[in-house]
């Protein structure tokens, strides 16, 4: 029976996956492809399936995982964020040359934008880094499609296929319809074969030379392939204007001209950006007197025309270099080029009052905070408070919002936290300079790329404070499990692996766990662990500030409500408002003193202990 | 058919993407072609979240400056920050209590671009029904009064009925129920 939901573009490339025959799935969680592996158990559950899933460690085994369930003949993705990529890159640049059995699908999802990434990097110049070629799906429904085909032609010439979905197709929501899906009986087999498993530089160069002879192959069969790469211009035709464009900038523009019936402007679309349709590109660029490419979020196909003569984009200085191409400014930059060009210009924007309107308003600016009765919260107060001299280096997740109580001053890349702290303390240390460092990282992000730095850490004598935040869950993403849980991506029970245990197999001897809720005994142990770090006979100090996330464990998080309130003895000081920054707390003009937002608040009672003149206190 | 465009923003953690998911579902309900674009990740801790939410035969999810037919806000700042995707003519419903909405600056701009605006004090009815949390579905209540949109009353209440969390479903109702109430007396009072 055919069924219809509206989906979300992750749901989408998730329900592709399975009805490819995909049976293994693995993944790191991160925005915007956190939503891929948890709809892939939704969807294998509702439909019987025995799809093998798995969260990963980090993205590098995730990679890794597939790469071996492909070579045992079996059709195996694994998904990730653009950034993730570069986890496994090692990896993906090796498996490129190795080549695969079974269909193997690397999904890494971009972030225009960025709205939740540390750079706005283009996943399909990896592809071309790694010489695999790369997909670029336009909305949920292409993506969906466009996974079989990754799949299919993984699998006839044995090389890893790159989906790369942009952050407005993975979050997009479209309803789809489907029927039944076929389980993909495929056992897994190994054929013994060094020379390409385990190939020595010298056969590498033979395995170059295959896929380059590969990706040849691949891209005339992208010429042809025109349910993805099409363009709609009239035979004999020649336009003054064609637009090139794949990937959302490419249903941005179909719905534009649609919207106002422009049959003047034909547009290539690309779907296939690597190995790049250079036949097709050319034919239409012929037909072309000048050729405007907009795609996201780099310059690919731009470099991939060879002739540049009659082209228009981000190398002109025609599109914009950063940002998202929401179609606002899509609408404005095809607006300049039509004017420059002496054409008829899209109907006319509207919206320059509003704007201006909006600037003058002077609307609060909304940034990112922590959650009301978030335990990262307290722990940073607490460590502000024991340390308020120190570097604060931190990690990527939710506690990087830590910065707004300015007790994160560094954020690199998952695990950096750690790695830097070391690298801040060598460096004043042979300066003879004795400088704190705190580094906070949560128990997610430790997992991920936590241990290999304690462990040099510890070994190269560095010393500072380690706190790990542990929620007991991966917050940011939407709160998968993490490996200290036992609990699996299919909800089935794995063992659980205490970040103690870790900890001192990194050989760390000084572990503290506390309740960060409680701040006079963080802050004191903290203090504990300033002498241990300081003595000469001492070490690394690790501290576990362990309570559970607020949004994933609301019970267990609070299990006693205190109801809070303020008293006339608050004397507007906003210590608690600039220190604590809890949502909940706000500056109260009408009262003269601070007060609370009932709709915002959890109940936790923190803040009392926060209050320097003890006018928050419990009704 | 033309395509319906309809923003919703407010807080993160104020359920912007369940108020998002009910209108969709509803509109494929009825027969709509339903795109959308949601906010996730870092942006949803506290910051500024905006759905996007076009019915019709659209490719892209994300709705243009100027064009959007309706506007539901859950916080009446957010719902002033995306006044610019509002088209002539077009409809705002706002979560606020302040009696002095919309503020005076704003006020010459709606009225020139003829944009209906309308405010619910929805947090308050949310509380006081003891479900502080559920503003959302209070809005979503009020808005299906006016019955200006694609989507009416029963289409948005049987869709609640529906994809809401059993331990949700009654509470989500009764919020939704009242929002509709002050609605449907507003409209008596101001309208007909």
């Amino acid at each position: 029976m055919i069924k219809q939901e509206i989906l979300l573009g992750n749901g989408a490339i998730a329900l592709g996956l399975l009805e490819s025959g995909c049976q293994m799935v693995t993944s790191y969680p991160g925005t915007p492809s956190s939503e891929i592996l948890p709809e892939v158990v939704r969807l294998m559950k509702s439909e019987k399936l025995d799809t093998y899933v798995e969260w990963s460690t980090n993205e590098k085994v995730a990679l890794d995982n597939a790469f071996a369930a492909s070579i045992t003949g079996k059709r195996a993705a694994c998904c990730m964020k653009q950034v993730g990529l570069n986890v496994a890159a090692d990896s993906l640049m090796s498996a490129a040359y190795i080549g695969t059995v079974g269909g193997l699908v690397i999904i890494s999802c971009d972030d225009p934008g960025p709205h939740s990434s540390q750079t706005e990097q283009d996943t399909r110049f990896m592809a071309r880094l790694a010489k695999v070629p790369v997909l670029d799906p336009s909305d949920p429904q292409e993506a969906r499609e466009m996974v079989g085909l990754a799949m299919d032609i993984s699998e006839e010439f044995r090389i890893p296929v790159i989906l790369r979905p942009a952050i407005r197709v993975s979050h997009a929501r479209q309803n789809i319809s489907f029927g039944p899906i076929k389980k993909n009986n495929q056992k897994a087999s190994f054929e013994k074969n060094p020379q390409r498993w385990a190939a020595t530089p010298r056969f590498r160069l033979v395995l170059h030379g295959e896929l380059n002879k590969k990706l040849k192959e691949i891209g005339k069969k992208f010429e042809n392939l025109s349910r993805y790469n099409f363009h709609n211009l009239e035979s004999g035709k020649i336009y003054p204007l064609g637009i090139i464009a794949g990937g959302i900038p490419y249903s941005v523009i179909r719905d534009f001209l649609a919207e106002e019936n422009r049959t003047d402007i034909p547009v290539l679309k690309i779907g296939t950006p690597y190995p790049f349709p250079e036949s097709l590109a050319i034919e239409f660029m012929s037909a072309c007197e000048r050729v405007l490419v907009i795609e996201e979020t780099d310059t690919l196909i731009e470099y991939l025309l060879r002739d540049r003569e009659k082209v228009m984009g981000r190398l002109s200085g025609h599109v914009p270099a950063e940002g998202e191409l929401v179609p606002q400014v899509m609408h404005k930059l095809i607006n300049n080029v039509l004017v420059e060009l002496n054409l008829e210009p899209l109907q006319a924007d509207d919206d320059h009052e509003a704007v201006q309107l909006v600037k003058d308003l002077q609307l609060p600016v909304r940034r990112p905070t922590l959650c009301p009765g978030c335990p990262e919260r307290a722990a940073f107060f607490a460590i502000r408070k024991a340390r308020p001299k120190a570097i604060f280096t931190s990690d990527i997740g939710c506690y990087t919002l830590g910065l707004n109580l300015g007790a994160v001053d560094t954020v690199l890349d998952m695990g950096a936290a750690i790695t830097m702290a070391s690298g801040f303390y060598h460096s004043f240390a042979q300066d003879s300079v004795e400088q704190p460092i705190v580094a906070t990282i949560g128990d997610s992000t430790f997992f991920h790329s936590g241990t290999t730095g304690l462990l040099n850490a510890v070994y190269n004598d560095s010393r500072f404070i380690l706190v790990i935040l542990d929620n007991q869950t991966t917050a940011m993403t939407g709160m998968q499990p993490t490996p200290a849980l036992g609990i699996r991506a299919d909800g089935s029970e794995g063992k659980a692996i205490p970040l103690e245990r870790i900890v001192a197999g990194c050989g760390v001897d000084f572990i503290e766990v506390v309740d960060p809720y409680d701040i006079k005994k963080t802050t004191s142990l903290l203090k504990k662990a300033v002498k241990y770090v300081e003595d000469p006979k001492g070490g690394m100090a690790v501290i576990i500030a362990r309570h559970p996330c607020v949004i994933a464990y609301p019970d267990k998080a609070i299990p006693q409500k205190k109801k809070v309130i303020i008293t006339d003895d608050c004397v507007e000081c906003n210590f608690c408002l600039d220190r604590f920054e809890c949502p909940a707390l706000y500056h109260d003009q009408e009262l003269g003193r601070v007060n609370i937002n009932r709709e915002l608040c959890v109940d936790c009672g923190v803040c009392i202990q926060v209050c320097p003149k003890g006018a928050i206190v419990e009704a | 058919m033309e395509t319906i465009n309809i923003i919703l923003s407010g807080l993160g953690g104020q359920g912007i993407l369940f108020m998002t998911r009910v209108l969709a579902q509803a509109a494929l309900n009825k027969g709509f072609n339903v795109m959308g674009a949601e906010t996730h990740g870092m942006a949803q801790r506290g910051g500024s979240v905006v759905s996007h939410l076009r019915l019709g035969e659209v490719k892209n999810s994300l709705v243009r400056t100027g064009t959007a037919h309706f506007l539901l806000s859950l916080e009446e700042n957010e719902g002033y920050r995306n006044l610019p995707f509002l088209s002539q003519g077009a409809r705002m419903y706002v979560n606020t209590n302040s009696r002095h909405f919309p503020r005076e600056a704003a006020k010459e701009l709606l009225e020139k671009r003829k944009i209906i605006y309308r405010s619910i004090p929805a947090g308050t009815i949310a509380q006081e029904l003891g479900a502080p949390r559920s503003s959302n579905l209070a809005l979503l209540g009020y808005f299906s009064a006016f019955d200006e949109g694609p989507i009416g009353y029963k289409d948005i209440k049987t869709t609640i009925d529906t994809i809401s969390p059993k331990r949700f479903k009654d509470i989500n109702l009764k919020v939704f129920e009242a929002g509709y109430k002050k609605g449907k007396d507003f409209k008596g009072n101001s309208f007909d």
